[in-house]
């Protein structure tokens, strides 16, 4: 019994230091965004600044194309979701439910897709967008959603497989067809794995970096994390202003996250270990 | 699972006996079927069978983008072997693997293990573990500045007062893998820990109880009852992460460039200069594609034959039930 105290006090410290390492940069952060330029590069510095300077964020909010990154990230991250969700879903009931030609052969290669690093891909890709005359522009960053990626599929088809054949066979019954029975029977079943898609199609495009350093070069058509980021040299001098920036572009995906943290974890768990 | 899957179909197609018996090749499910796969189809031939064609093509060539491709069969690849920057950039990657995925893989298994229990706001702990999970690379640049800027953060605050040297933290040659690295763990662990926690759920509550009843400590019940059935899930973990961080690209392009963007990432003096930043460097800063092409299908076969090994490897360490 003494030794499950001590092994319970010992749990509990590593979980106390690790979410304080975790939560303390942060705060200090966020500290950093409130502070004047000359407290933000004070030597020795003060972690909480003298009077918190807020008017730093709504310079963010004047300043620069603030704006319009701000609109590109929800542009690209929306699409994204819309067509995440509607194409994975479909061709994740066709494996759970329907039967049709190659379909075993088409499920190994979803599975292989998943294995290929983007890395060999990329070029390609963007040789492609090269053709369609499509470099600088947000389609390159949100239209592959549309069509399907693997990682979906496999969580939609996962989910379908889990909901009671009965349900659909009464609504065969009723004539339905498979549109029918996939989009009015199976979908409202399945919003919980669709909540979780949505939820991490948008964090993926939300953050991604790589993708718009490629294809984007017009600085007002930049997503967030790059446009703060080229934002440097206009704020030079008052780089405070890059974090308060930073900051901001962090808060949907907080609020999405303290929203629906369930969706987050249930993701993993049914990523990492099925 | 695949029978099961075509008995669903059957059934679900209201299977009488005399369709089972003859079908034809394309019947009406097999067409919706087909139209239900159709973006997948799409994008498996536009954009994997035949990038992946292409780029094989690609780095077996001179290719610009401006002028067609010129054939240079195997020219790419004898370059790479005599380019000191890729062998560099390949040692960089390695080294940052080589620290990276093992420290991770532990730390978060320790978390998993403290956090794997009835505790008070438990949620809340999980969740300011997932906060560095969330946030995107640019906004760990600024929160890793606030410790490790090299002229007003608060390590160099720290390592001042006790009397020691400032350091230069990610502006240092030797400093600034190990320090990439650390930030990668610190802003991940919280992703792997939730893997590891739904692999030790699965662990029975009542092999503990045996060994408690033998007398074991806690040291001995995590070596002789998790470690072991927790393998599977250390497995998956390790070969998610060593892909992962073999095209390790984000985070170094913004940690190590920040406003500079590509010219300044990779710094200094090369030292962070890891395989994804030089192939980015080579093909869309210089127009190299097909250098860059070839620089990717080493990548590749590195992570394929990595891959290989570690399945290869599993069957003597990772414990099936």
């Amino acid at each position: 019994m003494r030794r499950k105290t001590a092994a319970g006090i010992i749990g509990w410290t590593v979980v106390l230091i690790s979410s304080l390492v975790m939560l303390v940069p942060f705060l200090t952060t966020l500290f950093n965004s409130l502070k004047t330029y000359k407290e933000y590069t004070a030597v020795p510095p003060k972690w909480i600044p003298e009077t918190f300077q807020w008017s730093n964020y709504s310079e963010v909010l004047k300043l620069g194309n603030f704006g319009a990154y701000t609109m590109n990230s929800f542009i690209v991250a929306l699409l994204s979701v819309a067509g995440a969700l509607l194409s994975c879903s479909l061709v994740g009931y066709a494996f759970a439910r329907l039967r049709f030609p190659l379909k075993n052969a088409l499920f190994v290669m979803v599975l292989g897709t998943m294995m290929i690093p983007p890395v060999v891909i990329i070029i390609p890709h963007f040789i492609i967008f090269n053709e369609l005359n499509l470099l600088d522009t947000l389609t390159p960053l949100w239209v592959i959603e549309w069509l399907a990626q693997p990682f979906g599929i496999f969580l939609m088809r996962q989910a379908f497989m889990n909901i009671p054949k009965e349900y659909e066979e009464s609504a065969k019954m009723e004539g339905c067809n498979p549109f029918q029975i996939y989009w009015r029977v199976c979908m409202p079943m399945a919003l919980p794995t669709l909540a979780t898609l949505a939820i991490f199609t948008f964090m993926g495009k939300w953050n991604e970096i790589l993708a718009p350093v490629i294809y984007l070069t017009t600085n007002e058509k930049y997503t967030l994390p790059i446009g703060i980021l080229s934002l440097g040299g206009q704020w030079f001098g008052n780089e405070q202003y890059m974090v308060a920036a930073a900051l901001l572009s962090l808060l949907p995906i907080l609020a999405v996250f303290l929203f629906a943290e369930k969706y987050f974890v249930q993701n993993h768990v049914s990523s990492g270990i099925k | 699972m695949t029978s099961n899957q075509q008995t669903a179909g059957r059934a679900l197609a209201g299977a009488g006996p005399s369709r089972s018996k003859r079908r034809k090749w394309l019947d009406q499910e097999g067409r919706w079927g087909l139209l239900f796969v159709s973006p997948y189809l799409i994008h498996f031939i536009v954009f994997v069978a035949g990038p992946l064609a292409a780029s094989l093509y690609f780095s077996l060539s001179d290719y610009d983008m401006l002028n067609p491709p010129k054939w240079t069969g195997l020219d790419n690849y004898a370059r790479l072997l005599h380019d000191p920057l890729f062998w560099k950039s390949l040692w960089n990657t390695l080294y940052f693997v080589i620290l990276f995925v093992p420290s991770q893989a532990f730390l978060a298994l320790l978390l998993a293990v403290a956090l794997n229990r009835k505790l008070k706001g438990l949620k809340l702990f999980r969740m300011a573990h997932f906060i560095p999970v969330i946030s995107s690379w640019t906004v760990i640049l600024y929160v890793a500045d606030s410790v490790f800027n090299p002229r007003f953060g608060f390590a160099n605050a720290f390592l001042t007062r006790i009397g020691l040297d400032p350091q230069r933290w990610l502006q240092d040659e030797q400093l600034v893998i190990p320090l990439l690295v650390l930030i990668a763990v610190w802003k991940g662990i919280g992703y792997m820990m939730v893997i590891y926690l739904a692999g030790l759920q699965s662990v029975p509550g009542d092999l503990y109880e045996a060994a408690d009843i033998d007398g074991a400590g806690a040291v001995r019940k995590f070596r002789a009852i998790t470690l072991p059935l927790i393998s599977p899930t250390t497995f998956l973990v390790i070969v998610l992460s060593t892909i992962s961080t073999f095209q390790a690209f984000e985070q170094i392009y913004v940690l190590t460039g920040g406003a500079g963007g590509i010219t300044a990432a990779g710094g200094p003096n090369n030292a962070s200069l890891v395989l994804m930043l030089y192939l980015y460097r080579e093909g869309f800063a210089f127009m190299r594609m097909g250098y860059a092409s070839a620089l990717a299908w080493v990548l590749f076969t590195i992570l394929f034959v990595l891959t290989l090994l570690q399945l290869r490897l599993q069957g003597r360490w990772v414990h099936y039930d």
